[in-house]
């Protein structure tokens, strides 16, 4: 193999055959895939996210939360995402077609998010939760979060965002209140947007026989 | 050149000593190796095919041959109480607790509780909307907020919230009978133009002794 | 001596032996790449330190994650991409750089011309690698993996880049006629193909991003491929260079070297996929994943015996020899994580050890205990050579081998096994026999964090044993550089100094 030329049209045919493979014929399939139109509502699914999600989505990435978190939930009888309560199907192409960045991550050091916001969670949860996780799952690994949350003299009357309920080594000193940050506000919204918000035809989990 | 100032483009003591550049023999790799390479090969190419969802891409369950076959295939048939009983745990024991005792003083039982054993009506609008406000349950006064799981929440279809309240109504020594999706689909039409939680005086009607 | 530069090699005398000759060339190729490899090494050494501090900073935190919580720069998302970029982009980019510019040059039997493009390239290189940590530790990382480095950072890195693959064509281009050695293919094509991987990536995710989940496929069609067609061919273009130089025997099989090599360039463009598997993703380009990540057998089999059988019968050069004590423990540790990594795409295998800590140690048994590892031994041949001084301590040296050889191992090993017990519970259920019912046997998640803790603590202080390993190297490195010239006939430093030395050794 002492031809230069030969060698470089190996190496690069490798390369070119892999990206066309993997890459380009996806493209032009679930690359080209939209919205479904529910036939009764004629509402488009899935929804483009909401002002204050995609601030919050924002802030989900400067913090890192994808090396932690998925957001992918896999198919019933793939390991055991539905029996966690992360999903009761698969999650397709077409649940991603709205978002501009994906988030889907790799690690599964806390619970997938795809749908936290199908869960009970509300936003006191979360903000005790991001505050410092210890507050509402002790033993968590979970990094807290302080800085994303102020604490500050009351004036007037106390806000309506206060977090309430801190145990007393988050309490604020008398006088003072834990309000959530703007960045925390968005995130909060983000998370409790995440959700599958429709069964698609193709999403539609299939008993096959012999399959488990 | 002297020792005290060796020259700097001379070659090095460690050049001195180093083995020629090297090469390599032409040894032809052994039968086996190849062989055992071919066989990987074709099981390779059985997997692919066996596995591939006919090329396309609109399927993502490697068991399924294609969507033609998808669509011949049975539904699952489903335990009211085992998908209760997982809908339960993974959504309600954060308050009503893995024992359906509650939280006393905070959030009520659900164990022999005079509501869950009496008429569904007001168990499946509590579900639906949710409920907010003083309530007395088996005694005891609570005073907290129940989240909606109809379409102000968490949006549960019928089908969950009928397996939910039958799992709760037999289990813990409670005798409700099952709830139907159909139940809970008659329910919800008949309350959809309402958009707010539930209190117990409005629901008096179901729930005799409030 | 003269300001006109003669070559060495053309003043000796007719009659001079071929042996000498070409020792007289290949000193003449190293004093022409020394400024731009040393400068490559200096980089490496210095990131590597940097990167080892962030990685501790990390581990810490994954079991203890109130240390250094309160500030939002040092948040476990921000360091824990910091200690990959800067290890990845940092360290191991520039130690394959010098590595690749110097077997270039010797295997291109031809002194090193335009050194200028690769100075420029040096300086471009690690100003956006600087520039690029500085911002992920700022809140701008790209959320991308591996391809974190915001906007602003990136097209430094490609100029650098640029310019490196430019020389190496020249390089090439100018090369002694004859034949073509196998290291050379290895270092053209990784020298060729990650440009167009990092490139194509970037465009394709970051400056016009493609629709939903194509990103993913193209995320990890790059990270993936870092991995395989950069780091991989340019550590196994070292170890078929230093195990024969160092043992003085050749390559058992040159048409196992074209076959491993082809094998390679075919499979592992494919084998990117396996990160999706389960994924929302077409069942059909998740199996071809899958079943290049198993083909991938053939060329990790494949080098590994044509290694091995080269190294037959010379095991006990391990005890005198620092770079070839490196160079065989990278090599084997390559064989044995590229055929658990095969195992690992395997789907019911997959479906356990999927978004588990198990993948982390993967990654660093595959970048560290091979790659990293055959880095060292690279070094500890090619420091001599540049800077005509030798290595000083041999204690040193074992202090570096066996702390970093023990603690990727514990590394590896404690993780692996915390990460298969942390997938294991994440999906075993049992049946009740009765009703048929199916439940979770380990229901509460917190419950499967706490049982993964010992684990994660064990991979700290694998990492202090690393971090001291890593001292010791920096520290000697130092070292050298104060040490006076050697002088002719000067000795190499011995790891057992009572071990006989062939005639020819290293």
């Amino acid at each position: 193999m002492n031809k230069g030329p030969l060698l470089f049209l190996g190496i690069f045919l490798t390369l070119a055959f892999s990206w066309t493979g993997i890459i380009l014929t996806n493209h032009l399939t679930i690359g080209r895939i939209g919205t479904y139109v529910d036939a009764d509502t004629g509402t488009a699914f899935p929804q483009a996210e909401p002002g204050l999600a995609r601030q919050g989505k924002q802030v989900y990435q400067e913090l890192g939360c994808i090396y932690c978190h998925t957001q992918q939930v896999r198919r019933p009888g793939f390991g055991a995402d539905d029996l966690r309560g992360w999903g009761e199907r698969q999650s397709v192409p077409r649940d991603y077609v709205q978002q501009d960045r994906l988030l889907l991550g790799t690690m599964r050091t806390g619970p997938d998010l795809m749908t936290v916001g199908s869960r009970p969670l509300n936003a006191d949860w979360h903000y005790k939760h991001l505050l410092d996780p210890q507050l509402t799952s002790p033993g968590s690994n979970m990094p807290p979060f302080p800085f994303l949350f102020a604490t500050r003299r009351i004036v007037g009357q106390p806000s309506p965002k206060a977090i309430q309920g801190l145990p007393p080594q988050y309490a604020p000193p008398p006088g003072h209140e834990v309000v959530p940050t703007h960045r925390a506000e968005a995130l909060v919204a983000y998370l409790m947007s995440l959700k599958h918000e429709y069964d698609y035809p193709e999403s539609i989990p299939v008993n096959v026989p012999g399959g488990h | 050149m002297s020792d005290a100032h060796p020259d700097p483009l001379a070659p090095t003591p460690a050049h001195q000593r180093e083995n020629p550049e090297p090469h390599e023999q032409e040894k032809f790799p052994s039968l086996l190796l190849l062989f055992l390479c071919s066989v990987l090969i074709f099981a390779s190419a059985i997997y692919l095919q066996r596995y591939s969802g006919g090329f396309d891409p609109l399927v993502y369950n490697e068991e399924v041959q294609g969507r033609g076959s998808a669509a011949g295939a049975a539904a699952a048939v489903v335990d009211p109480i085992a998908a209760g009983k997982r809908l339960f745990v993974n959504n309600c024991v954060t308050c009503h607790q893995a024992n359906g005792q509650g939280l006393a003083g905070v959030y009520p039982p659900l164990a022999g509780s005079d509501w869950v054993n009496a008429s569904e009506e007001a168990l499946v609008r509590i579900l639906i909307h949710g409920m907010s406000g003083p309530a007395v349950v088996n005694g005891a006064t609570y005073n907290g907020a129940m989240p909606a799981f109809g379409p102000l929440g968490s949006n549960w279809k019928d089908d969950k919230i009928a397996h939910v309240l039958t799992y709760i109504r037999q289990e813990w020594g409670n005798k409700g009978a099952p709830v139907l999706p159909e139940t809970v689909a008659r329910i919800r039409a008949s309350t959809a133009d309402r958009n707010k939680a539930w209190t117990a005086p409005e629901l008096a009607e179901f729930h005799p002794g409030q | 001596m003269s300001s006109a530069n003669p070559s060495l090699a053309a003043s000796l005398k007719p009659g001079t032996s071929e042996a000498t000759a070409e020792r007289a060339l290949l000193s003449e190729i190293d004093v022409s790449t020394r400024r731009p490899v040393f400068f490559f090494l200096c980089a490496a050494i210095g990131w590597l330190l940097v990167g080892t501090v962030f990685a501790l900073i990390a581990s810490f935190k994954l079991h203890n994650p109130a240390f250094l919580g309160q500030a939002e720069w040092l948040t476990f998302g921000n360091i824990r991409t910091a200690h990959l970029n800067s290890v990845v982009y940092g360290w191991a980019t520039n130690a394959a750089f010098a590595v690749a510019i110097w077997l270039m040059a010797r295997l291109s039997r031809t002194q090193l011309r335009h050194l200028g493009i690769l100075d420029v390239a040096g300086f471009f290189w690690n100003l956006g690698v600087a520039i690029g940590l500085a911002g992920i530790l700022r809140g701008d990382s790209t959320s991308i993996e591996w391809l974190e480095f915001p906007a602003y950072a990136t097209p430094l890195l490609f100029v650098a880049y640029a310019l490196i693959g430019i020389w190496a064509i020249i390089a090439f281009r100018f090369r002694q006629p004859g034949h073509v050695y196998v290291s050379q293919w290895y270092l053209l094509a990784a020298l060729f193909w990650f440009p167009w991987l990092y490139s194509i990536a970037q465009l394709m995710l970051v400056f016009a991003p493609v629709r939903g989940a194509v990103q993913p496929l193209v995320n990890w069609w790059f990270a993936h491929n870092v991995l395989g067609l950069w780091f991989t061919p340019i550590g196994l273009a070292a170890i078929y260079y230093f195990l024969p130089k160092v043992l003085g025997k050749p390559i058992h099989s040159y048409y196992l070297s074209a076959l491993g090599f082809w094998s390679l360039a075919l499979f592992y463009n494919w084998a990117g996929v396996h990160h999706l598997i389960g994924g929302p993703l077409p069942a059909w380009v998740l199996s071809a994943g899958i079943v290049a990540s198993l083909l991938m057998v053939i060329p990790v089999v494949t080098t590994g015996i044509n290694h091995h059988l080269t190294m037959l019968g010379s095991f006990g050069r391990l005890q005198d020899s620092p770079t070839l004590r490196f160079i065989v423990f990278g090599g084997v540790s390559y064989t044995l994580t590229s055929l658990i990594g095969s195992a690992m795409a395997v789907r019911s295998f997959n479906e356990l050890a999927h978004f588990t800590h198990f993948t982390v140690a993967h990654a660093h048994h595959g970048l560290y205990a091979f790659f990293t590892m055959v880095v060292f031994g690279a070094i500890y041949y090619m420091m001599p050579r540049l800077t005509g001084r030798e290595w000083p301590s041999a204690p040193l040296i074992s202090v570096h081998f066996w702390f970093c050889a023990v603690g990727i191992t514990i590394y590896v090993v404690g993780l692996k096994i915390g990460g298969l017990l942390q997938g294991w519970e994440m999906i075993a259920t049992t049946a009740d026999p009765q009703t048929g019912e199916v439940a979770l046997r380990v229901p509460l998640f917190l419950d499967i964090v706490k049982h993964t803790l010992p684990y994660l603590v064990s991979r700290s202080l694998a990492g202090i044993m690393i971090t001291i390993g890593h001292l010791a190297f920096a520290v000697h490195f130092a070292w050298m550089l104060l040490q006076p010239r050697a002088v002719a006939g000067a000795q190499p430093v011995r790891l057992s100094p009572d071990a006989a030395l062939p005639a020819s050794r290293a």
